[in-house]
Formats: structure tokens, C-alpha cells, sequence
């Protein structure tokens, strides 16, 4: 790149100059004060009288001239021009080019300027997400890019969030971006197979080190993304690692600590245990009511329950006068504790204050034939649940090593080992740790025998249990050893030309251990069992370019890139489990009386040839093209192989000669490109049709057909459009980007649902074709820019509708959030319709005068029951019928941000907001109930909300002990709006005076705050307004507020 | 230049690679359907993958018993919300409830089957056949006839009630993903349930074989269906074939209760291996839906209880040896009255013995016993008239209960033969099926849940008018199945 700086600057040179003398002087960096080495300063208009600073940033030019420019380039920071002015000493501050158009980043097989490129790219530096207290960087991405969705909606140590770029680009295949780090695909998402027993996996992406990123760059559209073809349709991230810098060893320390006492929002709080009891007694009483008898009668029935559950711990009831109004609770006094007035907090025995640690240690430097960067870093991460926490090492080694003259050897090798203990994140009412907090642990259960004092062992009713005697039996982890080397040899055969050749090994080995003793009533039944998986990941990719890069006349710019890829991906998997365990003191398979064994292996693999041209005219005009074609064995014969390619185009209109007058806009440009890539089917061996041997009979193999498959399965393919705009006022102080898109993807992959009586429930075909088009905004500006103090602002904004434009059935097709099996959301895929339209049955509210649910019929050959609002209405949910309730996807969401730098001080805030839509609160059934799931607990917004004699104008029903299971219905009861803004996170940092720091040889010291989650604003405020991609809230353990403070050192 | 051709060689190994077979990959556990029968040991195999199926939580393992008890009065629960509840509170529609596991489930065996006999028929074209051969053959026809033997008697009318009502589609072939079948009639699939059966029996060996059909559980079943058709002659012939084949015994009335210890005992015409740790249901089996709350494990949640009215049956004989398999019940906590309803024909014993392989929930389910014979042939006897017989094999059962009176010809009736079948197959998945057959009124034991829930799904009694007592087709079948939904079974939503 520094070549390419060179050319540039050559055409500045222009005049001579008279008087000289000796000029010295040091370059150092705006951003830390630290000296830059080798900065290239050239005397505008004296061929060949330039220098280079030397490695602790000091220059001599000997015979300057006195009104000499000197133009300073260094690659990552604007090019500076300085007059000499007479001085003999000039010190140079230069500051990094964050928002430069000569910016240069990594795209494609490549890297490109961002005043040139000619797709649509967004980059985030390492300076923007670097404090973020996170396992995984892509939380701290969240609000930073135009189009790109990030969610987190596990506040669960070692969870993902979920990320998307412009919208739904797929059915059933993935939505997942794919990940490439140093210019190659990785694995990313869940690699270990504890799904199977407890949560639902780790993410692998937690193995990159935040602080090892140098850039992340975000390709959005097809011209920055056909060139990794059938796997980009749903944009690409590009992780970039940072690499030594020439100049002396840089060693840099970090330390980090964020607590977390609290969730970020309210989540399903409960009511207080007077008014559990309320509930309880209300329930049966009116079902008593119902069943015709007395208010006596009712009460004592309600007593009765209340007195079967909760003697046994301690508790008893009266109503004096048959209402609930005298209720009250008194304490047993048979046993060695009177509980009266007491009640158990579990909620202090389940979650904590948790704490998150992080240390990193990184030495980089290098000479003009090396550079090097290497750093080790801990993390240990807490869940606020007691059982839940993620600890990982890592390190990375990133040597370039010229070899000659013409080749250059890059080595990069990263090794991650973490440890996730945790629990479930779903709908499962005997492992997640939230869902008992809020909807099964009475606080009238105590974790002892109040009568003994020993420790509760029996399980509480509806499936609670005693956490304080259970977490003592039981274990897990997932630990994942990442090992990823990646060798890089180009070869520069001529100037212009350069091949390279890049062939990477990455193997993610995954250990999954779960282990329940003989005590645990996961355990009882079979005395213990103990599980052990291993699942081993490779892939290897190999690929070599040759690309050329040549300038004629002055102002023809050729470059060229051909190239092949191949990728083999292969998983080894193995599980030994025993059972009757000896001992548990011992939570090894071995000592288990009974074994059972499993292990298989799978795989898939691509082939690609890739190849790009571009061609600019006079830094005006651009134009370029890719073509690729990939092979999968994800596919049959017949449509294996598929193509992938782009055009686009960009117009510089501030370097036309027209515009050179008009000096409030120092940029313009307009840009478009149209493309094509596509997506995998996730499955391996979806077109296959295959008959498995996994149902064992009379300790005998057995073996089932498996699936009915289409063979010609075929690629997912997506055809984009992107315009957009770029503007750039006063000096560049004010940058607008306008971008439009519209992305129509076809043969979108789904699985299903068919008629049943062929044996199956559904097989994967293409479906249908789904429409994304929106538009992007992104602004910032600087403020106030003066030497002390700037402060400059941005936002960024998407407004994307996604819609359903055709169903090749012409049939409607209906499915459920895939989140974990839990079925938490109704869909429906209707031609016309969002691709997140939620399905069901409408619900009408409740019946002022009786308190109970309403349905609108939605039927007109169905008779109504009544009328609600002039519609016709029915009091039973089986007549409704299910109709379009509304949709997922809002209707705008972004972030916005603002930093103020003040000498050494800075504070950042970084807001996201989301604008429309709706989130479906699965939970709703189990805490907003009328009284089916009499055994549990209820919210307090339960509480408050429902109907009775006194508050007839409820949101939701009279609570009442009879068979209905209205809320249990995907129904539009339990939609509520989405908007929302959170302040995701507030950095306050200062960075100490050189002055003061230099004396103890400390190059640069710096402390920091850093706030994530602090404040939220929802419009709806049951439960954390930020949900997943599918739009639902479920039992996930909720996010927290983060509170961290750090220190940083540089020496 | 001598690293450039390293290079070079590198490129060249790598691209060496890169062939179209690279792309070729296959599934290590998996086989490519259109060839994985190919000679008799994969039909072998294929057969044990049926049979697996049959023991999933969605057929004998579990869900078919429940099915038949649930909804029969001889069993109330506690609480609702645990699993299967709504089979008692009738508590279906088609969208919710629906129960469309057994439809979905039942239908993927027949089409296992399907493909088996088609692979079959076409290895017997090919001149593979061998007796071997057939005999798969005649189990895949024979377990074909009891899925939809099953079927029809969750989805369609009791055949002796309307025949010409819709049963369940029929299919005898493998279906493409594409297919929309539709309904025939209850008579239509009885009579291929007879024809599969009849086809199957002589393909069938007489020899026991443990854990598979042979030719006697053809005739046991046929001896059921004929007997839901009223055939009663047939049935009569079938049972007594069985009879008196003499490969089967009745277990002696000291015997009885250990009966539940042993697999495969001398009374299993049909029973399927339940395998330790893979079908093994544990805290999910019938071990676990039957027996006491918390009992042997703390995730017990002890689901249904006998009623108060089966209690009052079995009262007619305290010494009835068949109480040995039932211990007191969760109302015990509140009442302090040990009442005797939970049942653990499959947990072994009451201690929990188990069948004999370490686990007391991997217990064999014995779908069909010798005592049903016994019994099926007293009820046909009844049919043709011979109530010599009738009693005879009554009493044969029947003296598990010392103290009462054996039944005389003079006596004997369908009803007694019905009580009997209540005590003797309890838990067996009989009760609803029996007393819709013979148009009787079921009784609920509602006051036994009361206040816990109130029923208001359906009445305290109800009969087989009830619309509830056949199965809703599911919303999705619906959705899938666009020619399915003008055949809703009566009462039910559809969609347009």
C-alpha cells in the first residue's frame, strides 16, 4: 500500500526552492504521542530529496529549503503537508486517517481506499469498540453500521448475539454473515454438541480476542461480496488482526474490570409473596365460584390448596371472613423455624454481582524486513447466575517476514482455550435458572425442612426445585481448544504482479461434559450419569491469487485479480456415557456400571474460481467486475456448481474539474453496483435421501429411512441493487452517506411441511423469493474541532422492509422462531406479506363485566358469540380463526453516538434505537396465566393487570382455576411494540500527559470507564425490549448493566 | 527461484485435489435410501428400525396406552399441566391439543413399511426370495395392520357405530413429498387391516420369537380386530388358535405379580424390547406417568391415578392378587388414607425391580398378553352364544381374584367379561377403546381433581356421541394437506 501512497504523492511534486539548510524534527502520533517510525516526508516539488524517520520518529533533512512543504505519508494516517517556514526543528503531529477518504481497508482478496471503492463496505476500527467489556467483539458492534442488526439477547456468559446485514436473506438456510479473519472463511457459530443436553451451544466466535482486532469490515453489498459467492448473500464480515508496526518493540498492557450487579431492564418481576397468595386463593375461589358453590365453601377449598402446598414449608392460612381481602399467612410452630413474616429470596441464592475480568498483553515492532505482533490475554466472564461463567486464554503470533526481494511470508497463529459453564436458555422448566426465578420458586419454598432443618431434597411442585441442594450434584463445561494457523506467501513476480498464495488450517476441538450424581434427580433414576463429547472441527482452505495492479498514462488505473479456492470442512464426533456411577466423587465415564458409545463424522466441501477486474479514469471514474464459481457438496450432480458476479461503477464528482471552485464540498461522489450471490442450504446432505441406523432393538442395529429428499436442490441466489451517495462538507468536518438497496433472493431453501401421511413432516425444497429493499443513512460530524477540544457526533439509520414476494407453491407456508425448539413465535410466509408476519389468533381482550378472554372470529361462516368494537368475537379460541397479527421487523433502527475530547479526556455514548414492529413475549403464557398453570408464581405485572370485581377494565383475564389454556395460544396477546432506546454504552476515558508519563518511561498511560447498558427506555416495559432477529422474547437470561474500569499502558 | 518452485509445487499438490470427487461426500452414519435393502439381513435391519419406532414415546412406549387409559374413567389425575392431561380433560382442537404425534408417528412406520415391502416385493422380482425373506415380509404386513388398527380406533368411528364415516388415509405404497391423500372410509381400512393380516399370517414362522411379531401375533391381532368388528366367530377362532397352540401360558394367580419382572414370560404373544439407555424413556416412560408422586425419584411427578371407580371394582375382592402391582397414591400427603391407585406394571414391582436390565424404567412393554386371548375369546364366545365357553375362559382370568364366585354359563356376560378386562389389562391402554366399542358410558372421577381444576371441556359422563372422543386432524396436516380439509372429523375446526 505504501507503493500505492507513493504514486500518489509523486504527483505533487512540483517546484524548486532556493535557501537551505538542515532541518530536524520528530513525528509522533495524535492519538497516543508515540513516535512513528519510517514515515516517508518528501519535499513537495524536489525529487529524491526525501527521508525517512528513523525508529524513534526523528528526521534530519539535510539541504532543505527554507520555505520548503514537507509532505508527510504514513500508511493509516492522513498525509500532512507542513511548511518549514524558516524553522530548523519542525515537530510533526500526525493524526490517523479514521475518516479519510485515502483510508485504506480490507475487502475482498484485497484491500481498497474508501474514497474509491466502488461497493458498499463499513469499517470499525479497534479504537471504537476496544472498551467494551465482551467476550466477543460483535456486542461491541452493535449501532456502529448502517444495515447491519445486532442483538444480544442472552445475558448468559459465552452467548452470541445475533447478527444481521440488511435484513432476511434467507428462509431456512442461514442467516448468519459469514466470518473471514485474515482473509479466510471461518468457522463460526456453535461447534460442541451440548445443545443436545443442556444449553445451546458455545460460540466459537468467542475465541478472537477482542483486542487482537485491528479493523472489522463489514461488506454489504454484492459488488463487495460476490467474490466469496455462494456464502455472501447475507453480507461478510471481515476481521482483520492487528500486525506489527515498524519501529521499536511497543509492549502494551490492559486490565479491565466490569461488574454487573443488576439486569439491565425489568424483567418479568414477580409480585411479592402476599400477593402470590392472592393469586392462589383468587384461583380457586372463583373456580369454586364457577362450580356453583358458596363463598365459604369456595374459600375453604382455597385454603385447602394453599394449605396442601405450603404446610410443608412452613406456612398456613386463614380468611377469616371467605375473601381474599382476610387472607392471611401465618407461620407453623411445629417445627424448629416459625417462618411467619419470612419469606425466601431466591433470587439472592440464584444471581450475583457479576464480575468480569480481563488482562491483555501485547508486543509488537518490527524492522524493515519483519514485523511482528504477538499478545496473550485472559478473560473470565460471570453470568449473573451463580452456575453460569466463560474464562478464555488466548494468544496470537502475526509475523510478516519479507524473504528477498520479491516474496513476503505472513504467518498468523491464534490459540484460544475456553471454558463455558452454564445451564439452559429455553422454554425448560427444570434447567433454566431464570425461568425458575420468575415463574416456579415460590418465595413461600425454603431450600430447608423447616420442621428438621435439613436440606429440602424433594422436588418442589411444578417442577421447581431446591437450587441450594441440587447445584451441589451436578457439573458441566464445554471447553474449546482453537488452534488457527494461517500462512500467507506472496510472491511479487513483477512489480504490477504479485501472486499469493494463502493456505490456512483451523481446527476447533470442543470437549462437552455433563455429569448429574446419583442425588440429582437428573441423576436418580439411573444412579448418575456422566456424558462426554468431543467434536472435533477442521477445516483447511487454500487459495492462491494473482492479481496485477498497473497505472498508464497517468490516468489509467488496470488492476486485475484471478484466482482458485478450495475448502474442506470436517467434523469428527465421539460421546462415551456411563451410567450407575461408582462413585460421585468421581465424574469419569470409567467408573460407571453401564457404558454407552457413539461416534460418526461429517463433513462438506467447496471448489471456487475467482477472478475481478477494475479500471479507473483520472480519479473520476470507476468501474469493476468479479466472477466467481463455487462447487459445494452441499449440493447434488445437477446443481453443484453455481455463478457469482458483480458490476459497479463510482463517480468522483469532486475531482471534476467543474466542482473545483465549490470548496464547501470537499467530497461527492456517487457509486452503484449490481450482483449476484447466493447461500448454502445449511444442511450437509440435504439433497440426499437416506436411511440412518441410530434406533438399536433387541440389542440388535436398526435402521429407518430418514427423510424424503429433493435432489435438485439448488443454491439460494440473490440479486442486488445498491446506489449510493456520498458527501462530504467544510474539509470533510460533515460526511453523509445515502445508500439504497434492494436485494431480491430467489430458490430460497425451506424446509417444508407436508402432508404427514407420507411418512414425514417436511423436506427441504426451494420455496420461494423474498424481497429486502431500504435505505441507509449515515452522518457524523465534527462539531467542534479545535487543538483541545473536539466533539463530533453520528448516527446511523436503516429503514428495511422485507417481504415474501412469491411462494413457488403459491401456498402459505406456517413456522415457528427456530430458536432452541422452542416454538416461541407463529409465522407465516404469504405471498405480499413481511417475512417476519406473525400468525395466530386475535385476541380481543377481556369481556369488561365477566373477566374473560375474547377472540376475534375471523370467520365469517363461523357465528359470533358477541360483538367486540362491531367485530364478530367468540369466547372460545378453537372457533378464531389464525390471521396475519403483525410483524417483526421494525420499521427503522440504528444507533447514534456522540464523543467529546477534552486534552486528555474523552467521553463517548453510543445509543441504539429501534422504531416499530412488534416482539412476541413468549414467557407470557407462563407468568401472564389465568390460572392453568396454577402451580407457579405470576409476574406482578400479572398482578396488576388482571381482571377483578375491582378493576374491570383489565388487560388481561379474572384469574381462574379451570381447563382453558387461552394463554397458551400464539395469539396477539402476547405482542407488544418493540421501540425501544438503550444507551448500549458510555466510555469516559483519560489518557495522562506525556509530560508526566514519559519520566517512567511509560509511553502512554491511560484509565477508562466504561458503561454498557445503563439506560433503556422501552415502550413496553415487562421485559428487555432487545429481542432476537425473530423478533420473540424468551426465557433467556436477560442482559445486565456493566460498569468497567480499565487501565491501559504502553511502554 | 528456488522458492518459487516451492511454490509452484505447493499449487501443484493443492490443485491435485480438486477433481469433482472432492465434492462427493458422503454421511458416515448414514446410507443413500434407494440402496440400503439389498439382501435379508438389511430387511432384518429395517425391521428392527420398526420396531424401534414402536417403542417411542409416541406409540407403546408410552403416548397408545395413555391414549386408551386416559380417556377410559379407569384412571383421574391430580393437577393438569404435567404431560397428557388434556387426553383426560378432552381439552382438544385442531390447533391446540390436538395430539398429532400419533398421527404424524404412526404414519412414519407405515412408511417404513411401505418401502420394506416395496424392496421386498422387488428383491423377490429379482429372484432373492427366500423364506427368510417372506417371513419380514409377513411381519411388515402384520405391523402395518395394527398401526392402522390403532389409527382408525384414535381418528375414526367404532366400527360397529359407522362404518362409512371417515377413517384414516390409506396408504400401501411410499409416497413422494408432494402427495395429498385423503380419508377412507373405517370400513375401507378394516378391511385392509384383514387383508394385510390375512396376507401376512401364512408368511409368518409359528416359532416364539422374543420381541418380534410371529404368526401368533398375527392371530392375536386378528382376534382383536375381528372382535371390534363384531366378527365374532373369527375372533373367537383366532383367540382359541392362540390358545391352544400351547406355546403360550397363563401365568398361575401366585405368579402373577412377578409376571411384571420378567421379559418375554409365557404370556407375551407381543412384546417390545425396551433397550437401556436408548429407548429407555426414564423419567418420561409409563414407569414414571403411573407411578407415585416423588416415589423412587424426585423428578417423579406421579400423573394419573386409577379412579375411585376402578378402586371400587377391584374392592370387590380385597385378595385379588392383581393388587400386588399397585401401591398407594399421592392423595395420601393431604388425606393421610393410603388409597391404592398407582399402578407399577412398569416399573416391575412396587420396588421398583424392573424387567432385569438395571433400570426400573426400561421396562418391556407387553402389547399383547395371553389373558387378552382368554378374554377375547369369552367375549366372542358370548358373540356366537357359547356361554359354556365363555365362562370357561373367563374363569381363567378371573380366579385371580380368589374370593369371588367364578362365572357360570347361566351368568356370564359381556359386562362381566368388561369388568374383567378393566382389572386385568388396567394401565394396558384398553379401557376407552373397549367401552367405545361397546357404546357404553364413560364416567370421569372430576371430584378426585377438584378444586385443583375444573373440567369444562367436556361433561362428567360422556359416550361415544361425544365428538371429542375421536381426534382432531391437526392444523398443520391441515395446512399441508389442502385436499384433508373437508374431511375434519365432525365438531372440529378446519381451515379454508
Amino acid at each position: 500500500m505504501k507503493k500505492v501512497l507513493f504514486f500518489v504523492l509523486a504527483a505533487f511534486v512540483t517546484t524548486a526552492a532556493f535557501a537551505q539548510s538542515r532541518v530536524t524534527g520528530k513525528v509522533t502520533s495524535s492519538e497516543d504521542g508515540s513516535p512513528l517510525p519510517f514515515v516517508t516526508i518528501l519535499i513537495q516539488g524536489e525529487r529524491g530529496l526525501g527521508t525517512n524517520t528513523d525508529i524513534d520518529g526523528n528526521f534530519v533533512l539535510e539541504r532543505c529549503p527554507s520555505d520548503a512543504v514537507l509532505v508527510l505519508s504514513y500508511v493509516g494516517y492522513t498525509t500532512v503537508q507542513v511548511p518549514v517556514a524558516g524553522r530548523n526543528v519542525v515537530n510533526i503531529t500526525m493524526i490517523p486517517d479514521a475518516l479519510a477518504l485515502e483510508e485504506v481497508m480490507v475487502v475482498a482478496y484485497g484491500t481498497a481506499k474508501k474514497g474509491t471503492y466502488t461497493g458498499s463496505a463499513a469499517v470499525v476500527r479497534s479504537e471504537t469498540i476496544k472498551d467494551v467489556a465482551s467476550m466477543s467483539f460483535e456486542k461491541a458492534l452493535s449501532g456502529k453500521v448502517a444495515g447491519m442488526q445486532i442483538t444480544t439477547t442472552s445475558g448468559q456468559a459465552g452467548s452470541a448475539p445475533n447478527i444481521r446485514v440488511r435484513g432476511i436473506g434467507s428462509m431456512n438456510a442461514s442467516n448468519e454473515p459469514l466470518y473471514v479473519v485474515d482473509g479466510v472463511p471461518v468457522v463460526s457459530g456453535g461447534t460442541g454438541q451440548m445443545s443436545d443436553y443442556l444449553y445451546t451451544s458455545n460460540n466459537v466466535m468467542n475465541s478472537i480476542n477482542p483486542q487482537d482486532i485491528e479493523s472489522i469490515t463489514v461488506l454489504k453489498d454484492a459488488a463487495a461480496s460476490a467474490l466469496y459467492g455462494s456464502r455472501a448473500a447475507n453480507g461478510v464480515i471481515m476481521i482483520t488482526t492487528k500486525r506489527g508496526r515498524l519501529g521499536k518493540p511497543v509492549i502494551n498492557f490492559k486490565a479491565s474490570v466490569g461488574l454487573t450487579p443488576s439486569f439491565a431492564t425489568v424483567n418479568y418481576d414477580i409480585a411479592g409473596p402476599e400477593q402470590q397468595v392472592e393469586l392462589y386463593y383468587e384461583n380457586f375461589f372463583n373456580a369454586g365460584k364457577y362450580e356453583g358453590k358458596t363463598d365459604a365453601a369456595s374459600s375453604s377449598d382455597a385454603l385447602r390448596q394453599l394449605n396442601n402446598r405450603f404446610n410443608k414449608h412452613g406456612y398456613h392460612f386463614t380468611a377469616d371472613d371467605n375473601t381474599v381481602k382476610s387472607l392471611k399467612i401465618h407461620g407453623m410452630t411445629d417445627g424448629i423455624e416459625n417462618r411467619e413474616g419470612k419469606f425466601y429470596d431466591w433470587d439472592d441464592y440464584l444471581f450475583r454481582t457479576a464480575i468480569y475480568q480481563t488482562y491483555d498483553l501485547s508486543v509488537s515492532g518490527g524492522t524493515d524486513r519483519a514485523t511482528y505482533y504477538s499478545s496473550i490475554s485472559y478473560t473470565k466472564e460471570q453470568g449473573r447466575s451463580t452456575q453460569n461463567d466463560f474464562s478464555r486464554i488466548s494468544g496470537r503470533v502475526n509475523v510478516t517476514q519479507k524473504i528477498g526481494k520479491i516474496m513476503e511470508l505472513s504467518t498468523s497463529v491464534n490459540l484460544a482455550n475456553s471454558t463455558q459453564h452454564g445451564f439452559n436458555d429455553t422454554r425448560n422448566v427444570s434447567s433454566n435458572y431464570f425461568m425458575l426465578s420468575r415463574n416456579l420458586l415460590w418465595p413461600l419454598y425454603w431450600p430447608t425442612n423447616y420442621k428438621t432443618g435439613d436440606p429440602w431434597t424433594a422436588r418442589y411442585g411444578s417442577y421447581a426445585y431446591n437450587h441450594l441442594y441440587y447445584d451441589q450434584h451436578w457439573d458441566n463445561f464445554a471447553k474449546v481448544l482453537r488452534i488457527g494457523a494461517n500462512e500467507s506467501l506472496s510472491v511479487k513476480i513483477l512489480p504490477e504482479l504479485v501472486l499469493k498464495t494463502v493456505l490456512s488450517f483451523d481446527n476447533t476441538s470442543t470437549r462437552d461434559h455433563i455429569y448429574y450424581d446419583a442425588n440429582h434427580y437428573s441423576g436418580s433414576n439411573v444412579n448418575g450419569s456422566v456424558n462426554e463429547m468431543y467434536t472435533n472441527y477442521y477445516k483447511l482452505v487454500s487459495s492462491t491469487t494473482l492479481s496485477y495492479d498497473k497505472e498508464f498514462a497517468g490516468k489509467h488505473n488496470v488492476s486485475a485479480l484471478v484466482g482458485w479456492e478450495a475448502e474442506e470442512n470436517k467434523t469428527d464426533f465421539m460421546r462415551s456415557s456411563g451410567t450407575n456411577l461408582a462413585t460421585d466423587a468421581l465424574q469419569t465415564v470409567t467408573t460407571a456400571g453401564t457404558y454407552t458409545a457413539n461416534a460418526y463424522y461429517w463433513g462438506h466441501t467447496m471448489l471456487s474460481m475467482l477472478s475481478r477486474a477494475e479500471y479507473s479514469y483520472d480519479g473520476r471514474y470507476y468501474i469493476s467486475g468479479s466472477f466467481r464459481r463455487d462447487g459445494s457438496s452441499r449440493l447434488g450432480e445437477n446443481s453443484r456448481w453455481g455463478n457469482f458476479w458483480s458490476v459497479a461503477g463510482s463517480w468522483r464528482v469532486t475531482n471534476e474539474e467543474f466542482m473545483k471552485n465549490i470548496t464547501q464540498i470537499s467530497n461527492l461522489r456517487l457509486r452503484g453496483s449490481y450482483g449476484v450471490n447466493g447461500t448454502l442450504p445449511s444442511a450437509n446432505y440435504g439433497w440426499r435421501a437416506l436411511a440412518s441406523y441410530n434406533s438399536k432393538y433387541m440389542d440388535a442395529p436398526g435402521g429407518v429411512i430418514a427423510n424424503i429428499a429433493d435432489a435438485n436442490l439448488a443454491w439460494e441466489t440473490s440479486y442486488t441493487w445498491n446506489a449510493a451517495l456520498e458527501v462530504g462538507l467544510f474539509n470533510n468536518r460533515l460526511n453523509a452517506t445515502v445508500e439504497y438497496f434492494n436485494r431480491d433472493s430467489k430458490d430460497l431453501l425451506q424446509s417444508v411441511p407436508i402432508s404427514t401421511v407420507t411418512g414425514f413432516s417436511s423436506t427441504l425444497r426451494n420455496i420461494g423469493e423474498i424481497n429486502n429493499h431500504g435505505v441507509e443513512i449515515e452522518l457524523s460530524g465534527d462539531i467542534i474541532r479545535t487543538n483541545d477540544l473536539t466533539w463530533s457526533a453520528g448516527i446511523t439509520g436503516s429503514w428495511i422492509k422485507s417481504t415474501v414476494t412469491k411462494l413457488y407453491g403459491g401456498d402459505d407456508i406456517v413456522w415457528y422462531d427456530p430458536y432452541a425448539g422452542d416454538s416461541r413465535a407463529k409465522f407465516i410466509y404469504r405471498e405480499g406479506e413481511s417475512t417476519l408476519a406473525y400468525y395466530g389468533i386475535e385476541w380481543a381482550g377481556v369481556e369488561r363485566e365477566t373477566g374473560r378472554n375474547v377472540w376475534f372470529l375471523n370467520d365469517e361462516d363461523a357465528t359470533a358469540d358477541l360483538t367486540v368494537d362491531g367485530r364478530p368475537a367468540t369466547y372460545s379460541y378453537a372457533k378464531a380463526n389464525e390471521v396475519i397479527l403483525g410483524e417483526a421487523h421494525p420499521k427503522f433502527f440504528g444507533g447514534f453516538s456522540t464523543d467529546l475530547t477534552w486534552k486528555g479526556l474523552s467521553v463517548g455514548l453510543t445509543f441504539t434505537y429501534k422504531i416499530g414492529g412488534y416482539t412476541y413475549n413468549a414467557p407470557g403464557r407462563d407468568i401472564n396465566d389465568d390460572g392453568y398453570y396454577w402451580e407457579r408464581i405470576m409476574s406482578q405485572f400479572c398482578y396488576d393487570n388482571r381482571w377483578t370485581p375491582e378493576n374491570k377494565d383489565a388487560k388481561y383475564p379474572q384469574r381462574i382455576a379451570i381447563d382453558m389454556e387461552d394463554v397458551n395460544q400464539k395469539s396477539s396477546r402476547h405482542m407488544n411494540p418493540a421501540d425501544y432506546v438503550r444507551l448500549k454504552n458510555i466510555t469516559v476515558a483519560y489518557t495522562l500527559p506525556r509530560s508526566l508519563t514519559s519520566k517512567v518511561h511509560i509511553q502512554n498511560a491511560r484509565i477508562y470507564f466504561n458503561g454498557a447498558n445503563l439506560w433503556t427506555w422501552a415502550a413496553h416495559k415487562e421485559y428487555d425490549p432487545e429481542v432476537g432477529h425473530w423478533g420473540s422474547r424468551g426465557w433467556e437470561m436477560p442482559i445486565g448493566k456493566t460498569y468497567t474500569f480499565g487501565l491501559e499502558f504502553s511502554f | 527461484m528456488k522458492k518459487l518452485h516451492i511454490l509452484l509445487a505447493i499449487f501443484a499438490v493443492v490443485l491435485a485435489v480438486s477433481c469433482e470427487g472432492f465434492l462427493d461426500v458422503k454421511p458416515s452414519n448414514q446410507a443413500s435410501a434407494e440402496t440400503y435393502i439389498t439382501s435379508v439381513s438389511d430387511a432384518e435391519i429395517m425391521i428392527n428400525g420398526v420396531m424401534s419406532l414402536m417403542t417411542s414415546s409416541s406409540y407403546y412406549g408410552r403416548n397408545m396406552f395413555m391414549y386408551g387409559d386416559a380417556k377410559g374413567g379407569d384412571f383421574a389425575l391430580r393437577s393438569q399441566g404435567r404431560g397428557l392431561d388434556q387426553l383426560y380433560t378432552f381439552n382438544h382442537s385442531h390447533s391446540s391439543n390436538s395430539y398429532s404425534g400419533y398421527w404424524t408417528h404412526l404414519y412414519n412406520i407405515i412408511a417404513q413399511l411401505n418401502n420394506l415391502l416395496l424392496n421386498i416385493e422387488k428383491l423377490e422380482e429379482e429372484g432373492e426370495g427366500s423364506s427368510a425373506l417372506s417371513n419380514y415380509k409377513g411381519q411388515a404386513l402384520t405391523l402395518r395392520a395394527l398401526v392402522y388398527f390403532d389409527l382408525v380406533r384414535m381418528y375414526g368411528k367404532p366400527y360397529n357405530m359407522d362404518k362409512a364415516s371417515y377413517g384414516v388415509p390409506l396408504i400401501l405404497e411410499p409416497l413422494d413429498a408432494s402427495a395429498q391423500p385423503t380419508r377412507a372410509s373405517v370400513e375401507q381400512v378394516y378391511a385392509q387391516i384383514v387383508a394385510d393380516l390375512t396376507a401376512g399370517a401364512p408368511l409368518l414362522s409359528k416359532a416364539k420369537k422374543n420381541g418380534y411379531v410371529n404368526y401368533y401375533a398375527n392371530k392375536a391381532i386378528q382376534a382383536r380386530v375381528y372382535l371390534y368388528m363384531e366378527n365374532w366367530a373369527a375372533s373367537l377362532a383366532a383367540a382359541e388358535e392362540i390358545i391352544n397352540s400351547g406355546i403360550y401360558t397363563l401365568y398361575t394367580p401366585e405368579n402373577w405379580v412377578n409376571s411384571w419382572t420378567v421379559q418375554f414370560n409365557t404370556e407375551s404373544i407381543f412384546e417390545l424390547y425396551i433397550v437401556t439407555g436408548e429407548s429407555d424413556l426414564t423419567s418420561g416412560s409409563l414407569s414414571f406417568y403411573l407411578r407415585r408422586h416423588g416415589h423412587g425419584s424426585t423428578s417423579a411427578m406421579g400423573w394419573y391415578m386409577a379412579s375411585d371407580y376402578w378402586i371400587e371394582r377391584m374392592n370387590e375382592d380385597p385378595n385379588d392378587v392383581r393388587w400386588g402391582v399397585m401401591d398407594y397414591d399421592e392423595s395420601f400427603d393431604q388425606t393421610g388414607v393410603k388409597r391404592y391407585g398407582s399402578c407399577y406394571k412398569y416399573s416391575g414391582s412396587t420396588t421398583f425391580a424392573g424387567d432385569g436390565k438395571g433400570s426400573a424404567t426400561a421396562v418391556n412393554i407387553k402389547v399383547i398378553r395371553l389373558s387378552e386371548m382368554y378374554l377375547i375369546a369369552a367375549e366372542a364366545a358370548i358373540g356366537t352364544g357359547n356361554k359354556a365357553k365363555a365362562a370357561d375362559y373367563l374363569n381363567a382370568i378371573r380366579k385371580r381374584s380368589p374370593s369371588l364366585a367364578p362365572a357360570t354359563a347361566a351368568n356370564v356376560s359381556v359386562d362381566m367379561v368388561l369388568d374383567e378386562r378393566s382389572k386385568e389389562l388396567f394401565g394396558e391402554g384398553h379401557r376407552f377403546f373397549d367401552m367405545m366399542r361397546l357404546n357404553k358410558t364413560i364416567t370421569f372421577n372430576d371430584d378426585f381433581i377438584y378444586p385443583f381444576v375444573v373440567i369444562t371441556h367436556r361433561e362428567k359422563t360422556i359416550d361415544r356421541t361425544f365428538y371429542k372422543t375421536i381426534l382432531p386432524i391437526a392444523l398443520g396436516e391441515l395446512n399441508a394437506n389442502e385436499a384433508i380439509r373437508s374431511q375434519q372429523n365432525p365438531g372440529y375446526a378446519t381451515i379454508d
